[in-house]
């Protein structure tokens, strides 16, 4: 599981080689939005050419493809599937759209939830086999619903929870919308924390600026990670399946908890 | 006329036009130090593609070879030149 979530142009070499420098636990390299309709081929290819020459497998690489109702997403998919990336990233997804593309690829997929209808089949979506994590998209989402996107974030509520929990359910990631306020850092924290509230544990990030937040907030707290140590240290100086600590019972479920909050310190230390 | 790529840094513009004959120009911020790298780069991309009659320009910008070769790809495939 990534913390963070960079995008990256798919069609700006200047960024393309620098995807790995800026400390984001996985890239999608874009070729949808940030790339205009008479500059998908060139993007596609100069995407081809970089990942063939320069992949990195110490970072995770994700490809935003085009969706099935463009001219570009066959091509897309044709050219780049024989490359070692991590998964596409599928625009505009649905249940049909996840099930075509997962017909046509063996890759992971990660579905952006962005319309109502997305939302209210979400449910269809997360189960599908082949679907890695579910990526909120807010500002579609907001113009598909007729309502004005605001800095807290209250119009999300509902989505980001329905979200998580199906993510949940399904057992896949739950990866939260892009901050686009490139400099407004509390605003920044603010959102963070609000999604990680409802239990988004990762998100997508647009201004490479955003990264190293994203990931502190996305990690477990230093008083988190110093309880799960103490649980865990007194579980193994026990037989027992439920013990006490600091007066509260500690049993089966919270040792879990606990070695999972470990777990994720150490795959990102 | 084919255009693919920009003027940015790190990136090129190649330019394709119909010809007799195959010519290529090179304008480089590197030309000195990478001039004919550059060239190996268009010309091996060219004969991949088995275009023995174009007018090529490159006006790079600092850009690697992938994304001369992208570039050029693009272009001529753009102008309807079957790979291999």
């Amino acid at each position: 599981m990534a913390r963070s979530y960079l995008f990256i142009p798919g069609n700006t070499p200047s960024m393309l080689q620098h995807a790995n420098v800026f400390d984001s636990d996985a890239v999608i390299i874009d070729l949808e939005d940030s790339v205009s309709l008479q500059k998908k081929h060139e993007a596609r290819r100069l995407v081809f050419e970089y990942l063939t020459k320069y992949y990195d497998s110490s970072i995770e690489i994700y490809i935003r493809i085009n969706d099935p109702s463009t001219p570009f997403f066959e091509a897309d998919v044709a050219l780049l599937d024989g490359l070692p990336i991590n998964g596409y990233v599928l625009p505009k997804a649905t249940k049909d759209t996840v099930l075509l593309l997962s017909r046509m690829t063996k890759k992971p997929l990660i579905a952006i939830i962005e319309s109502a209808y997305s939302v209210v089949t979400l449910e269809d979506i997360a189960k599908i086999e082949s679907i890695k994590g579910l990526l909120l998209g807010a500002e579609d989402y907001t113009t598909d619903m007729n309502i004005e996107r605001t800095i807290d974030g209250e119009e999300l509520i509902y989505v980001r929870s329905r979200l998580a929990i199906y993510a949940k359910a399904y057992n896949k990631e739950a990866i939260d919308t892009p901050f686009t306020m490139k400099d407004d850092e509390e605003g920044l924290k603010k959102d963070i924390l609000r999604a990680k509230a409802l239990g988004l544990h990762s998100k997508s990030v647009i201004h490479p600026n955003h990264v190293t937040l994203v990931n502190q907030l996305m990690s477990p707290s230093e008083s988190l990670v110093l309880w799960a140590t103490r649980v865990l240290k007194k579980k193994a100086m026990t037989s027992k399946g439920a013990f006490s600590l600091d007066g509260k019972m500690v049993d089966e479920p919270i040792i879990k908890k606990a070695q999972k909050i470990i777990d994720e310190v150490k795959k990102y230390s | 006329m084919i255009k693919t790529g920009t003027l940015e840094s790190s990136d090129c513009m190649i330019e394709l036009r119909e010809s007799n004959e195959r010519k290529i120009e090179i304008e480089s911020i590197v030309f000195e130090q990478f001039g004919d790298q550059i060239y190996d780069v268009l010309k091996t991309t060219l004969d991949e593609y088995h275009v023995k009659a174009v007018f090529l320009r490159c006006i790079d910008k600092g850009a690697l070879d992938y994304t001369i070769k992208a570039r050029l790809k693009a272009a001529l495939e753009l102008w309807g030149v079957d790979h291999g």
